[in-house]
């Protein structure tokens, strides 16, 4: 098995309050040191809350942030330029909000052309005949490419971007949030649409999103991110039903389900960790229950016997 | 080209452009109108009346032809005003997406300059170019496109932040797009608008500024004139002879009076907020417009029920039936829970209770609501307001945008005590302190003087929560009060409120999108689709046999967690559009068991097993409820 | 709050620095040597290379500006010479003519304009809001001048409810009676487009904060109407009010240039016109940086008022 993406110790801190000739005001850390290996044809979920940085991750993945440190390997290549148009031809990303992520002023037909013109050079004949496959194989009509944007709905948006994407004809493509802001019943027609075209097109796929049901069930593994650090990576099926960081436990725990009593996981009213002021340590001790002083130190995502990676001085029984 | 319609639909903007033109056409052809030289003078006809011989408009102090005079003058003004706005827009418009666009340090640098200019009034740095460069019309003009520039730069700049940081420019920068060639392709085109609107408000202003500089006797120099020279020569006369005044200064004011009027036409029609009619202010409460009988109440002592209730949203010609006949009730300390996909009117039916669905463009069309036997549509306000928030609260989704921002969790709280009952503040506040400790927040006494801004999601949705249980009502409704949230804060939150609801006998109507979250708090299930309710029943039996074909294929295509990796299955199609909506069953199209008869005429809603009702010819089976 | 008032005062330092630059810079800029518009153009060559020497314009333009900026952190301004004294005295004595007329002006405008705009907006499409709008599109179209004219013939020649010009009677007592009815009519002209602007503004303001989710909140717990209005809405809207009425401050300043000519009010606009007119550089230079430094204070205290407001905003 061949590796379609490694990242190591890629990391990202941000300025706040920048000032015009001083240092800015203080560094807040995004994305802690993060090493991930992805393969190719696999899908991998990256799950987390708000905050937990894995939206500035997949920006980092796409050149449309340049890591603060660290290194990202595409399909054995080291890449390290900060030209975006050498990020698009290898790896590209399909937008959370699909009506934003497309321009309202222009029509499809020049949305699609733009990576085909300047990423691959193609001319005219060459691109309708590709924009025609591509639409073919995310089932919509090519009467569409001669509307502006507002005249879709979100799913068929969605689509759009997908398509758009594709078009670039890049292998690997980072999917952020790409079906929570569409309703559940167009949700599915989505994800199904995704799980077709990777088989089609032969592609590797970083699955973000907040909604732990759905990262469980396109992905092949998945990461779980706290507060800008990974806290456990193992296979989809394992993760939540067997989690074996006190934090992935929580989530699964808070998850609503059918047929499961209502209770509150956590005994305690609890606040996420405050970026500005970032806890020393594991960042997730002070809401854990098994934390002991021995957390005070960062602990390492480290490999267990199951094959799963955890970060946890303490971590559960399976 | 609909731009054109739309200008054209507006009566003044119509009246300005009417005006504008005739202006214009005059000003173009004045030199060949047959007129007298507007700069030979004559003293012998020194300040002759209006309507005189000769002189249509009379003469000025030194015999010249006002008529004359005021159309080159006009002539003069309009080129000069329209010539500063062009160019203060353009270079003003290319400062500000230069520094909007590329941020950072360029954007502070170049800010930095622009409030340097905007520190002077106006006025101090076009009098000291014109010191500097000397007085005349050209001059004059220089100074004014100056110092529009920054006004222009400013607000252009904040418009491209806005665009640069839309997720389309990142799209185009995968594409392979250079910033060059996203500036003139992605963002130019998002911000013409936005100067047309800005140069078509500020020509009007740029010429009775020129005109102003003019006046000063900074601008034109004689024998050349504009408006502003004009009046300026004439002030001296003003009260012997005020017609050589008022000629030049009415038509300043008949010149601006239509680039203004023309200017907001332009405006409205390039905004694509007054299409939709979001710029429309929500009455205090929904409109009422009921046709039909007024419904009775139900039977079988509920607290809060619906009868029939349609609400529809009119925008312009199209009726959006949102809620299409809804009836529902609650029980005292019993949970309602109400679900469907963005669009069903779940979220409309919450809001029509106590009339606050926003209206224009809101129209409640018919049915009923009544809260303990009151009869609440069409209630007078008074009796409305007596109710909301005393008897029946509301909880709503975002809690950032539901909180006032200026105000101190503390005070709004307070505020919703003492709307209802007269209290002193120091006893409010010792009840507001309660209720944040009753919504369990941590550190209540120094809580209670923070402001939103300061809160986690969490926290500022139990303050959301606390300001609904302020007044103890007897009815809560809760519009997705969990769906902002991440999913441990969700957790908290909902068992908070089961909590609360069987400590305090509420009764709650809790909407949402989420099938676990209903499975977990409520005792029954309404479900809605295209405005209308498909199935309703114990949550329970809903939930482990659904009957109508949208309930069950709806909790399907939802992934549930546990189940691993699998394929879904996904609805076909799209929920309908509710200003078509078809005969018969809304979701005819997308079921895989339609018949012809599904879409001849009305569907009702039917007994299915005990407590349960349906709408839907040919329901699922029940019998595995038993299980 | 101190903290934050001394904070945006340092932060006013380099912005006073800017404006003494570009003032110095286009005034550098004239054609010509003063001395020979001072001195006429019959003066001796002798003469005018004296003078030159004694207002330091051999001097290189960097030196000549430390020069000027070092005198004016004394307090010397030049002297002007048309008027034949300091320039800081006559610039003193105007400006304090301005700022009765101009804030006079602006706390008319601030109320009636914000006062108008609510109302326009709590009353959308009614008769008040269309009242208010017609009144309003007159005012912000009509010029200030033009309009000040108007008033003297109506209001001074023919009713002669005011005097016609001036700030205080020729003969008669300087109390305060005398100076309001001299100040009415050129305030009021000087106030209407400002009002109009600030009408306007409040109204989409109000329109945009009566559409948002917390006036949904506030009217489900049951606020009074009024409440909602007065107490939420405008209170949010005075956010973006507030700016406004800064820049608008910056306008009434500058139509108060036109008001006191047509009513020959003894202001610093006045002063300045003729200044220019006479090429009375060191008075232009003097009067310019001096009432834009005042503008800049002004606008430091709209900041703090800003952030009284909005807690929102890190003091």
């Amino acid at each position: 098995m061949t590796r379609a993406l490694k990242l190591t110790d890629l990391s990202k801190t941000f300025a706040v309050g920048l000032r015009l000739f001083r240092p800015p005001k203080a560094l807040v850390r995004a994305v802690q040191p993060v090493s991930l290996d992805v393969d190719k044809g696999e899908t991998l979920g990256i799950v987390g809350e708000s905050g937990c940085g894995k939206s500035t991750l997949a920006r980092m993945l796409v050149g449309l942030l340049e890591p603060t440190d660290g290194t990202i390997e595409i399909e054995g290549e080291p890449l390290n330029t900060a030209d975006p148009a050498e990020f698009g031809k290898r790896i590209q990303y399909v937008f959370q909000d699909p009506i934003s992520s497309l321009n309202p002023r222009k029509t499809i037909r020049q949305i699609m052309e733009a990576p085909l013109r300047h990423l691959h050079g193609m001319d005219r004949a060459a691109r309708a005949k590709r924009i025609s496959e591509i639409f073919a194989a995310v089932n919509l009509r090519e009467e569409f490419l001669d509307r502006y944007p507002h005249e879709f709905s979100g799913g068929q948006a969605q689509r759009i971007g997908i398509a758009r994407a594709l078009a670039a004809d890049a292998r690997i493509l980072i999917l952020d949030e790409p079906v929570s802001a569409l309703d559940v019943s167009v949700q599915a027609q989505v994800l199904n649409l995704l799980r077709d075209l990777k088989a089609e097109f032969d592609l590797t796929y970083l699955f973000i999103s907040h909604d732990l049901a759905v990262v469980e069930a396109v992905s092949d593994r998945v990461a779980v991110l706290y507060f800008g650090s990974v806290v456990e990576v193992g296979r989809a099926e394992e993760v939540f039903a067997r989690p074996r960081h006190p934090y992935t436990k929580l989530l699964a725990d808070s998850a609503p389900v059918v047929g499961r009593k209502l209770s509150a996981p956590e005994g305690r009213e609890t606040e996420l960790p405050d970026p500005m002021n970032p806890p020393k340590g594991c960042a997730f001790r002070a809401r854990c229950p098994r934390a002991t002083a021995q957390c005070a130190a960062v602990p390492p995502l480290e490999r267990t016997p199951e094959g799963s990676y955890v970060a946890c001085f303490h971590p559960l029984d399976t | 080209m609909s731009f054109l319609r739309l200008l054209a639909r507006n009566r003044l903007a119509l009246a300005g452009l009417i005006v504008m033109v005739c202006v214009v056409v005059l000003a173009l052809i004045t030199p060949l109108l047959p007129l007298a030289d507007p700069n030979v003078t004559s003293t012998g006809d020194r300040f002759q009346r209006p309507f005189s011989e000769g002189a249509l408009l009379g003469t000025d102090h030194l015999g010249r032809d006002l008529l004359s005079r005021l159309l080159h003058g006009a002539r003069l003004s309009l080129a000069v005003g329209f010539a500063a706005a062009v160019i203060a827009a353009t270079l003003g418009a290319a400062v500000g997406i230069i520094a909007g666009f590329y941020g950072g340090r360029t954007d502070n640098i170049i800010m930095r300059g622009v409030d340097m200019l905007m520190a002077f009034p106006y006025i101090l740095l076009a009098l000291a170019i014109v010191a500097a460069l000397g007085p005349g019309l050209l001059n004059a003009l220089i100074a004014v496109a100056a110092v529009n520039i920054p006004f222009f730069a400013r607000n252009i700049r904040g418009v491209t932040v806005g665009i640069a940081h839309k997720e389309f420019v990142d799209a185009a920068r995968l594409s392979g797009m250079g910033d060059l060639r996203i500036i003139i392709t992605e963002v130019l085109p998002n911000v013409i608008p936005v100067i047309v609107i800005a140069m078509s408000t500020t020509v009007g202003w740029m010429i009775l500024e020129t005109a102003g500089l003019s006046f000063l006797g900074l601008g034109s120099q004689p024998p050349v004139a504009d408006l502003g020279s004009m009046l300026g020569e004439a002030r001296s006369a003003l009260i012997t002879n005020p017609h050589t005044s008022i000629v030049p200064g009415a038509m300043i004011l008949i010149i601006v009076m239509a680039i203004n009027l023309l200017g907001d036409g332009v405006r409205d029609a390039l905004d694509p907020r007054l299409k939709s009619g979001a710029l429309n202010r929500p009455m205090p409460t929904t409109l009422v417009d009921r046709q039909g009988p007024v419904p009775q109440p139900q039977a079988g002592g509920a607290l809060l029920s619906i009868e029939g209730l349609k609400t529809e949203f009119h925008v312009k010609n199209r009726h959006y039936k949102a809620v299409g006949g809804v009836t529902l009730s609650v029980r005292s300390g019993e949970c309602l829970g109400i679900i469907g996909e963005s669009g069903s009117g779940k979220s409309v039916t919450a809001l029509s209770v106590m009339g606050l669905v926003a209206s224009p463009p809101g129209v409640i069309t018919g049915g009923a609501v009544h809260f303990e036997g009151q009869e609440l549509v069409g209630a007078p306000y008074a009796q409305l307001r007596r109710l909301r928030g005393d008897r029946v609260a509301y909880i709503f989704q975002d809690p950032l945008a539901t909180l006032h921002p200026l105000y101190t969790v503390g005070d709004q709280l307070i505020e919703a005590v003492q709307s209802h009952h007269a209290t002193a503040k120091a006893e409010a506040r010792a009840h507001a302190i309660d209720l944040l400790k009753s919504v369990r927040i941590p550190n209540a006494e120094k809580r209670i003087d923070s402001y939103p801004h300061e809160m986690s999601g969490g926290m500022r949705q139990r303050v959301g929560i606390a300001m609904a249980l302020a007044n103890d009502p007897d009815v809560i409704i809760a519009d997705e009060p969990t769906t902002a949230l991440d999913v441990t804060v969700q957790a908290q939150i909902l068992s908070l409120l089961d909590d609360l609801r069987r400590d305090r006998g509420l009764a709650i109507v809790f909407i949402t999108h989420d099938f676990g979250v209903v499975a977990q708090l409520c005792d029954r299930v309404a479900v809605m689709y295209a405005g209308r309710i498909v199935e309703e029943g114990p949550t329970d039996a809903i939930l482990n046999a659904p009957s109508h074909p949208y309930t069950s294929r709806l909790m399907a295509c939802v992934p549930e967690l546990g189940g691993g990796r699998r394929e879904l299955a996904a609805i076909p199609g799209m929920p309908p559009v509710v200003d078509r909506l078809p005969d018969g069953c809304a979701f005819a199209d997308r079921c895989h068991k339609v018949r012809k008869a599904c879409r001849r005429g009305e569907i009702d809603l039917v007994d299915n097993g005990p407590d349960r009702t349906v709408r839907c010819i040919d329901p699922e089976p029940v019998r595995e409820a038993a299980q | 709050m101190a903290g934050y008032i001394l904070k945006r005062l340092v932060s006013a330092i380099p912005v006073l620095l800017g404006i003494s630059i570009i003032v110095f810079l286009i005034m550098a800029m004239i054609p010509g040597d003063p001395a020979t518009a001072i001195l006429g153009s019959y003066a001796t060559p002798e003469n005018v290379e004296k003078l030159n020497r004694d207002l330091g314009l051999d001097k290189p333009l960097v030196q000549r500006y430390f020069i000027w900026l070092g005198n004016m952190l004394q307090g010397d301004f030049g002297r002007s010479f048309s008027l034949n004294r300091p320039v800081i005295d006559e610039v003193l004595e105007r400006f304090n003519g301005t700022l009765i007329l101009a804030g006079t002006s602006f706390v008319i405008c601030s109320f009636l304009g914000v006062a108008a705009g609510v109302v326009s907006a709590a009353r959308q499409y009614g008769l008040a809001d269309k009242l208010i709008t017609f009144v309003v599109l007159l005012g912000i179209s009509i010029p200030s001048f033009f309009l000040g004219m108007m008033m003297i013939l109506i209001f001074a020649v023919n009713l002669q409810w005011f005097p016609v010009s001036g700030m205080w009677p020729i003969y008669g007592d300087r109390d305060i009676a005398a100076l309001i009815s001299h100040l009415t009519l050129p305030a009021l002209a000087l106030a209407t487009v400002a009002t109009g602007v600030i009408a306007r503004l409040s109204r989409s303001a109000m329109l945009e904060v009566l559409r948002q989710d917390f006036i949904r909140t506030a009217r489900a717990k049951g606020v009074h109407e009024r409440g909602v209005i007065w107490r939420h809405a405008l209170r949010a809207a005075m956010v973006s009010i507030i700016p406004v009425l800064g820049i608008q401050a910056g306008f009434v300043l500058s139509g108060a240039v036109y008001i006191e000519i047509v009513f020959q009010w003894p202001g610093v606009g006045r002063m300045l016109v003729d200044a220019i007119l006479t090429r009375d550089i060191l008075l232009v230079q003097g009067g310019v940086v001096f009432v834009a430094a005042c503008y800049v204070m002004f606008n430091i205290a709209v900041d703090v008022a800003q952030s009284l407001l909005d807690p929102r905003i890190k003091t």
